[in-house]
């Protein structure tokens, strides 16, 4: 009874987004395309996306670039948090005024100060979402780390005296949720903020290609992109994310 | 803040002091090897802050900034209680809003979202308010629909069993229970905001904050930046510390199931 009252809805919720899009193709004929394209340029648009040379290069351009800059955030945030585990009185110092500090500041200010400080590329637009990207690995990990089982690792150390065998065979597992998570957000907010960094002095990927349409008021390739992001972010839950959940899942 | 109990307090002040001493030191001597508009040296930073509070159109660009941010913020929680309560008390939206909706909304871009508002709002506070709302409207869902799956049925049940009227067990059981929650999406949604709105003035509005480090970066004039940036940090560092956190904290100590032990 329960399923089929889900399935119900879920029937539902297709057929309303169905409904919205026919609204949309039937608005988009009384409108100019500048405002509001119908969906089957867009889905054109999109489709070219992925598989016209010259807008594949920006979405491969932003793909990377955000893979890279979730990885190395990944990597400096942990290294953070371990640092401030590892050095009580830096704790204090990281927790109180370089995570409140990474964290309120606004992501904007980053791209801009990049475009003053660097030749713009690759590197700077990494560089902005790196910045942009660490608070949030910073806390998670933090957290995890003030979560770990003490007596945990006593048990382990009591049974073997090599420090880097406690740690791959007890703290990391007990740390992977944390890691994941931070995995998770970082990955989500890359797409979603970060990108701004492609905004100031970029010549590549979607977000350049999406101001650069606006300025041409070529809406379809606006909206192609957006939707763009979105199937990538989909894509990268479903098909990078949700496994190494699935994979280190607390057993 | 944290305890650390193997640091006593005078280690924790020196390590901060002197962290803090490090960097102002690696900041007043980078100043001096590069140009200002570069890295501006402390004292340019202290002058451009004078003049940034002691200016009328600076302030009124400020001011700006807080109104957006405030109008998204009330927006947004406001929509997201109606769907939130819908998708609660209707069943049949429940898949819609939970399952197609909000997966949406948490997907779509922030810079997609006001690129295309300037297109159909134009230039215009419209378009701010809009994009910041919209980015959002997800996380008041997902916030608040963690509240009202976390409602304790029994409590529900047992005022049922004292008066019939669905809108005052609604307002005497529901509502308190919830306030916890608001307060955290609240304080999420304060954060967020922040880290869009500037983003969203500098590219879709004419006033606030966004727009004017936007002619800052034009003129080169990394004193002004420099100050914007900091003096939001500092804000919104102090408005969490001092009013979300404890606004948390009360509120789950009044109305939360763990707090009341």
């Amino acid at each position: 009874m329960i399923r089929l009252r889900r399935s119900a809805g879920l029937w539902l919720a297709d057929g309303l987004v169905l409904a919205v899009v026919v609204v949309w193709a039937l608005g988009a004929q009384r409108l100019p395309e500048f405002v509001l394209p119908g969906p089957l340029a867009v889905a054109r648009r999109l489709f070219a996306l992925f598989s016209d040379p010259e807008f594949l290069y920006h979405t491969a351009a932003s793909t990377c670039r955000v893979l890279l800059s979730v990885v190395l955030a990944l990597v400096i945030g942990s290294g953070l948090a371990l640092l401030q585990r590892a050095v009580p009185a830096l704790d204090w110092v990281i927790r109180g005024g370089v995570q409140p500090f990474l964290n309120s500041f606004p992501s904007i200010g980053w791209a801009i100060l990049a475009a003053i400080w660097f030749t713009p590329g690759h590197g700077s637009i990494v560089f902005v979402q790196v910045a942009i990207l660490i608070p949030f690995c910073l806390i998670n990990v933090g957290e995890g780390l003030r979560q770990i089982d003490r007596e945990a690792l006593e048990m382990a150390a009591s049974f073997t005296r090599r420090r880097s065998r406690i740690a791959f065979l007890v703290g990391l597992p007990l740390l992977m949720p944390y890691l994941l998570g931070a995995l998770r957000i970082s990955y989500g907010v890359a797409w979603k903020i970060s990108l701004v960094a492609e905004l100031l002095g970029s010549t590549s990927g979607l977000g350049y290609l999406m101001l650069r349409a606006q300025g041409s008021a070529d809406m379809t390739t606006v909206i192609a992109a957006c939707f763009a992001i979105v199937a990538l972010f989909v894509a990268g839950e479903r098909l990078l994310l949700d496994p190494l959940a699935r994979r280190f899942a607390p057993r | 803040m944290g305890e650390v109990p193997s640091a006593p307090a005078r280690t924790k002040a020196f390590v901060a002091f002197g962290f803090c001493a490090v960097i102002a030191l690696a900041w007043v001597l980078a100043a001096g090897r590069v140009p200002a508009y570069i890295l501006p040296a402390p004292a340019e930073i202290g002058q451009a802050a004078l003049k940034f509070f002691g200016s009328a159109r600076q302030m009124a660009h400020l001011g700006a900034t807080l109104a957006h941010i405030g109008i998204s913020i009330a927006i947004a929680f406001a929509l997201g209680v109606l769907l939130a309560l819908a998708a609660h008390y209707a069943n049949w939206s429940a898949a819609t809003i939970h399952q197609r909706l909000s997966p949406f909304l948490n997907a779509f871009s922030g810079i997609g979202w006001t690129l295309l508002a300037v297109i159909w709002f134009g230039v215009s506070s419209a378009t701010v308010v809009f994009s910041i709302s919209v980015v959002l409207l997800p996380f008041a869902i997902v916030n608040l629909r963690e509240g009202l799956l976390a409602l304790d049925r029994e409590l529900i049940e047992m005022g049922a069993s004292f008066g019939r009227g669905r809108w005052r067990s609604f307002a005497a059981i529901v509502v308190p229970a919830l306030l916890p929650f608001a307060a955290a999406t609240l304080r999420i949604m304060f954060g967020v905001a922040w880290k869009v709105a500037l983003t969203a003035e500098l590219f879709g509005g004419s006033r606030g904050l966004g727009y004017m480090i936007n002619i800052a970066r034009q003129d080169y004039d990394t004193a002004t930046i420099f100050t914007v940036i900091l003096f939001i940090i500092c804000a919104v560092y102090l408005a969490d510390r001092s009013v979300f956190a404890p606004l948390e904290r009360h509120t789950s100590r009044h109305f939360g199931r763990t707090g009341a032990k």
